[in-house]
């Protein structure tokens, strides 16, 4: 499920040069590295040009012929005046000594040329490594941070291994832009520019002639880009599928155990990974053929303008302007002439061919680019208010005011509940399974937004709060127990910033977790298991209430909290909330009666309304849904 | 274990490798090529085929120069042409210039189109980013061929085909030991690393092979032909070059030897990174909910970046490497070629040989010196890939429940036995001692005690998660022990505490269990456990779409749907850890109504802490510190005065 299905299969050259500009805010801060970067490229390109220059005339003309010396060219190879060419025209050449220890001059400059030479180059890219990952890296984290602060709603409908695609494989796209959207285009339209102007001056036919090869490559082009395109997107999407499958497997793989089911998973992680192959072979399928197809169409003009140039050279035709080249030269049609304009028509094919392949690649640089700026683009459900208030302190009361909330295509789970805590208290919330308890409370962490009503505390709209204050005042022991592989300790303070040994432990007791943590290997600094396995559930419940309880804050929210302790812990654990709980505003979801008689206020909601508000007493004199409910839960147990 | 316990890997910690266990790392991968047979065998055909044309090349440009544009005769006494280029020789020889001029054109077309003569070769690589996991990606679809045309496009199709096969069959392989690892071991082994293993790691296989195989192949045929072909037409090849260039290969192989332990330890490490940054990514996002209503977004993104900074660090030390290897990779050429230069021009001084002489032969000497460093760094080169196979290998080799023995049993008639068993943790915790025990076909089993009592440790003996550290456990006369896993799995059904969806449909979580369930059977299953009301009152019914783990659903509606699930498989065994801890009274009562009437030919064994499920059961097993301290029904534990069970019961219902 690759989700954006605002995918888009057609780019305008607009909607391209639009991305690549997107790339901007990551690649500025690395802007001076950047200068540095190509200016020392610029020096070793300079470095490897001299060098080959000048080698090249001293051993050619001057070790193998025994040509004298220039003096700038003793000088550097420390050489006296002996051997100096004096200008004559007769002069002896160099004896063999003397050329033997020109070539002792030659080689060990040579080989301080070789080191320092590859020492820079080697250097220069680790450079060139550093620059890009930190481009990388920032796309990444900002990626991360957007995806960590999307609503509920949004990520219960994505994939986690669809994120974990966007932020690896399609956010390292952004480290080519630079070379594929800039660089190498300029380069080869350079190239093309120099090209052409010198087969022009060699003959304006043979120019049009090449020109008019330029038609069918734009065909090939025109005809593969969207192809390519396509396919560079399904490759991604079946690639970000393959790593969703194999992350739920592995988080699911007790039930896929239990059901016996890792053939049939094997069956569907088989054929995946081949359609994800499959794509993958699709787009370099493309690829090649595009780029054998220009090859082609590129080569086969050179032949025949090759074929042409050669008849030519053979009737000792008049070049255009051949003399504007080589002087008088190439003023006809010969063998300098010939070798001069294949030499560029052979670069123009090149040049050709790899303007396509570029073409191509940034196809699927684009693809990957809005793949990764999509998860930017996704505005977070919850929005900040722009002067947010603070969060109000001392606390008095929280409400709950006329309160409506459905999910995406699902039928209205809270339908006008209005409820108001005061603190002091503990409120039970009670009802049967999907009453909509934990999409009530949810709402006061704005993990969900209510579609009409709202919530206050102390009167005061919780939207106008900042998200990040609210949750800094609001702690919640979720039903499911979230565990991380981390220790012990650092599961109790997740979250939190500074918090010391005794406090951690302090809380632990207050959730009974203390005694069993003393108990394992290594107490608090035992490391869980992934997901928290290796616990029982009911030392994992009691690990949530502790985090809960040492992020200290006015409000606590305990959703079925004891459900899987025994009666004798649960009993225990409620005492000590209770007591910890004076001055705070407590809310518990359960089921469990000994829970719900220690409540102050019990809420029974029920088809999306509160159907009944009361202590316990008040609630069974009515003898209505409460009360009902209190008999399935004991009537038989007495 | 303190330097890498900060890749929170907990199984695989150990990055050093030595040189014997690289070797066989390196054979191992080979064995991989027999999977892809036919196409090896095309591969090295066309691969060997497609480094000749560009031979026939320098012969076509002359013949272009010398007998169309200059116009001289053939003079096939002073430089001999090679003995592939004769037939087309004898064929233009007496013809006028424009005459050969046409044939050599049409000869380079027809090379153009089956080889793309005078285009270089083809390749199929796109762009990669800079760390290992987004290399992986190219590396799994790589291919390239020394031809184009039709020759190079065919070759470039077949290798990626090829390299695609190698590293799928590859972490297919893997993906099915991970997923058959012991539990004990997947409660270690971290998701993100087990998504880099298959993802990112199994992509380095080919590589492997290509370089042990072809790749030398090519370089040997290629050096060859170069030496041959100056020698046929100079005949001025002094052996001496050909030994410089052949003794490059042991100096480079030397001096790159003592890098190839740090090479090996930096890439295992820059993976093992790269993995901890993937595992600190999906654990966040697959449990957003947690880490939203903590408020620990700001700290998870920041957890984020220092792994993905670490990772992208750790892979920066390969390139210094690199970086290295290639600095001394360029000392061992510029030394041989200083070495040759100083032979080759003391000929010349010495008026043995030409300065055109030395143009030549310095252009096939660099030839041979290139072919004989990549060989020299092979090794080295080697070193990169065989860090990311052993974290592959190391998963295939890990102990799995496949590794049990594969006795086949039969559907127990009578039950289950206990026979002193008891079990340790690996990590030293004992949760069973001595637990003896009877469990009846036909019976409803509650297992009761106090938190951390060992009740789901026990239960997760019976589909054999768990084996005893001692004991026995018997289906009739058969130990499990001996049994098969996948027949253990076919007799019992689990259903967990914390309910676990698959990301599909309702649909396609019950036929997760039974492929073969009718839509009836689902139906009736999802009716027990209470399910049926609120997947009726869902638009799309059965098919309608559940969000990341069934996150669209409330807590409690995903507990019924993984209960229908569990029933829905129909199995002699069914075990339900605390099914009703998020039900409400009414449907728990109902759900145990249900499976009371099911469990005529079945054991069901119920983990409980609700006293109306409990006083259901026809045998309770009261433990108490991984001991069995009752056993009974409820009247008569609660007869007697000293039973653990009965002071459980009056504190409960106090």
């Amino acid at each position: 499920m690759g989700k954006d299905s605002q995918a888009r299969h057609q780019y305008s050259l607009g909607a391209i040069v639009q991305l690549g500009f997107r790339c901007w805010p990551y690649y500025r801060p690395q802007v001076p590295h950047l200068l540095i970067f190509v200016l020392l490229n610029t020096l070793i390109g300079g470095m490897i040009l001299g060098g080959m220059v000048l080698a090249n005339d001293v051993v050619d003309n001057k070790i193998l012929l025994g040509e004298r010396l220039e003096p700038l060219q003793a000088r550097a190879l420390f050489l006296d005046a002996d051997y100096v060419t004096s200008g004559a025209e007769d002069e002896p050449p160099l004896s063999k000594d003397q050329r033997r220890q020109v070539r002792l001059g030659v080689l060990v400059l040579g080989a301080l040329y070789m080191i320092l030479l590859t020492a820079s180059v080697a250097l220069v890219w680790y450079y060139m490594v550093w620059i890009f990952q930190r481009i990388n890296q920032q796309l990444r984290v900002e990626m991360l941070a957007r995806a960590e602060r999307l609503s509920l709603s949004h990520h219960s409908q994505s994939r986690t291994g669809d994120a974990i695609y966007r932020v690896y494989q399609d956010s390292a796209t952004i480290t080519n832009v630079l070379q594929f959207m800039l660089l190498t285009p300029l380069r080869i339209l350079a190239w093309f520019a120099f090209g052409m102007v010198v087969i022009v001056l060699f003959s304006p036919w043979l120019f049009l002639f090449m020109v008019a090869a330029g038609v069918p490559i734009y065909c090939l082009m025109r005809h593969y880009m969207p192809k390519i395109r396509l396919a560079a997107r399904e490759s991604r999407e079946a690639n970000s599928e393959l790593t969703s499958r194999i992350q739920e497997t592995l988080a699911a793989i007790r039930v896929i155990k239990a059901s016996g089911a890792e053939d049939h998973m094997m069956q569907q992680f088989g054929l995946e990974s081949q359609q994800a192959l499959d794509a993958a072979y699709r787009v370099r399928y493309y690829f090649v053929l595009l780029s054998v197809g220009v090859t082609l169409v590129g080569v086969s003009a050179l032949l025949v303008a090759e074929y042409l140039m050669a008849t030519w050279a053979l009737s000792e035709r008049a070049t255009y302007m051949g003399a504007a080249i080589a002087l008088v030269g190439f003023a006809v049609w010969n063998l300098g002439a010939f070798k001069a304009a294949t030499g560029r028509g052979l670069e123009l094919t090149k040049q050709a061919r790899e303007f396509a392949g570029t073409w191509a690649i940034v196809q699927d640089l684009v693809v990957g680019l809005e793949r990764a700026f999509y998860l930017l683009d996704l505005e977070p459900e919850v929005n900040e208010p722009e002067h947010p208030k603070a969060f109000p302190s001392p606390i008095q009361r929280v409400d709950f005011d006329a309160v409506h909330f459905s999910y995406q295509s699902q039928q209205k789970v809270l339908a006008g509940v209005s409820l108001g805590a005061e603190v002091g208290t503990i409120t039970a919330i009670v009802g049967s399974t999907g009453a909509g308890k934990s999409t009530l409370v949810s709402l006061l962490l704005r993990l969900a937004e209510p579609e009409q009503g709202r919530v206050t505390i102390n009167g005061e709209d919780i939207r106008e709060m900042a998200t990040e204050d609210l949750r800094g005042g609001v702690s919640i022991a979720l039903q499911q127990n979230i565990l991380f592989a981390m220790s012990v300790a650092d599961n109790i303070r997740y979250g939190q910033k500074d918090t010391d040994q005794q406090k951690i432990q302090a809380a632990a007791r207050i959730a009974c977790a203390d005694e069993f943590i003393q108990d394992m290997p290594e107490g608090y600094d035992t490391e869980l298991g992934e997901r928290g396995g290796k616990l029982s559930t009911g030392q994992r419940q009691r690990l949530s209430i502790a985090r809960a309880v040492l992020r200290d804050t006015p409000i606590l929210i305990l959703d079925e909290p004891t459900a899987s302790l025994d009666a004798m812990t649960e009993q225990a654990v409620m005492r000590n909330l209770a007591e910890w709980g004076r001055g705070r505003v407590v809310f518990i979801i359960t089921h469990r009666l000994s829970t719900i008689r220690r409540a102050d206020q019990i809420a029974f909601l029920e088809d999306g309304v509160i159907r009944e508000l009361g202590d316990h007493q008040s609630l069974m004199a009515q003898q209505g849904a409460y009360s009902r409910f209190v008999e399935a839960e004991t009537g038989e147990a007495r | 274990m303190s330097k890498t316990a900060r890749f929170d890997d907990r199984v695989d910690t150990d990055p050093e490798l030595s040189s014997g266990e690289t070797l066989a790392l390196l054979m191992r991968s080979l064995k991989f090529i027999g999977r892809v047979r036919v196409l090896f065998f095309y591969k090295v055909l066309f691969a060997s085929v497609a480094i000749l044309p560009p031979l026939i090349l320098p012969w076509i440009l002359k013949i272009i120069v010398d007998q169309v544009i200059l116009q001289q005769p053939f003079q096939l006494e002073e430089v001999p042409f090679p003995p592939f280029m004769m037939p087309f020789i004898h064929l233009i020889m007496d013809m006028s210039p424009t005459g050969i001029m046409l044939s050599t054109t049409l000869l380079s077309f027809a090379l153009l189109f089956i080889f793309g003569l005078r285009a270089s070769g083809q390749f199929a690589d796109l762009p990669q980013g800079h760390d290992a996991a987004t290399q992986s990606e190219q590396a799994i679809s790589s291919g390239s061929s020394e031809a184009s045309g039709l020759w190079g496009t065919i070759e470039v199709l077949l290798t990626v085909r090829m390299t695609q096969r190698l590293a799928n069959s590859l972490r297919t392989t893997l993906m099915g030991r991970l997923s058959r690892l012991e539990m004990t071991t997947l409660d270690d082994q971290r998701i993100g690393d087990s998504v880099y293993r298959v993802m990112y790691d199994a992509p380095m296989l080919p590589d492997i092979c290509y370089k042990l195989t072809i790749a030398p192949l090519l370089l040997l045929i290629s050096s060859a032909l170069a030496v041959y072909i100056m020698q046929y037409s100079y005949g001025r090849v002094t052996p001496e070059i050909v030994w410089v260039a052949t003794c490059l290969i042991p100096v480079t192989l030397l001096l790159t030897l003592p890098l190839s332990r740090i090479a090996r330890r930096l890439h295992q490490t820059s993976r093992a990174a790269g993995a901890a940054s993937v595992n600190s990514m999906e654990e966040g996002m697959d449990n957003i909910a947690a880490v939203q209503a903590l408020g620990a977004m700001q700290k998870e993104t920041e957890r984020f970046n220092t792994k993905s900074e670490e990772a992208f660090r750790r892979h920066r030390h390969t390139v210094l490497l690199d970086a290295a290897i290639t600095v001394i990779a360029y000392a061992t050429i510029t030394c041989g070629g200083v070495l040759a230069f100083i032979l080759i021009t003391d000929e010349v001084i010495e008026g043995v040989l030409t300065p055109g002489d030395y143009t030549a032969m310095i252009g096939i000497l660099m030839t041979l010196m290139y072919a004989a460093r990549s060989i020299g760094l092979y090794w080295i080169e080697l070193q990169k890939n065989v860090a990311a196979v052993r974290r592959v290998f190391f998963f295939i080799d890990f102990t799995s429940e496949l590794d049990r023995a594969q006795t086949p049993i039969t559907v127990p008639q009578r039950g289950v036995y206990f026979d002193q068993v008891s079990f340790s943790y690996p990590d030293g915790r004992q949760a069973l001692e001595n637990v003896n025990l009877e469990l009846p076909v036909g019976e409803l089993v509650a297992v009761v005690g106090p938190t951390g009592a060992g009740k789901t440790t026990l239960a997760y003996m019976l589909p054999g998660y768990l084996r005893p550290s001692s004991g026995q456990i018997r289906f009739d006369d058969q130990d499990l022990s001996q049994a098969a896993v996948a027949d253990i799995r076919d007799q019992v059904t689990y259903v967990f505490q914390e309910h676990m969806l698959l990301t599909g449909t309702i649909r396609d979580n019950l036929l997760l269990a039974k492929p073969d369930a009718s839509e009836a059977d689902m139906l009736e299953a999802c009716r027990v456990a209470g399910a049926l009301e609120f997947i009726e009152a869902l638009p799309a019914g059965l098919d309608a779409p559940l969000g990341k783990g069934g996150n669209t659903l409330s807590v409690g509606q995903k507990q019924r749907l993984s209960i229908a699930r569990g029933i829905v498989r129909d199995t002699p065994i069914l075990v339900m850890d605390e099914p009703t801890a998020a039900l409400d009274p009414r449907t728990e009562n109902a759900l145990v109504e249900a499976l009371r009437e099911t469990t005529r030919n079945r054991l069901v064994v119920v983990i409980a802490h609700r006293l109306s499920t409990i006083r259901e059961a026809d045998r309770i097993i009261f433990l108490d510190n991984g001991q069995v301290a009752d056993v009974g029904d409820h009247e008569s534990l609660m007869a007697r005065a000293d039973s653990l069970y009965r002071r459980y019961v009056e504190l409960q219902a106090s």
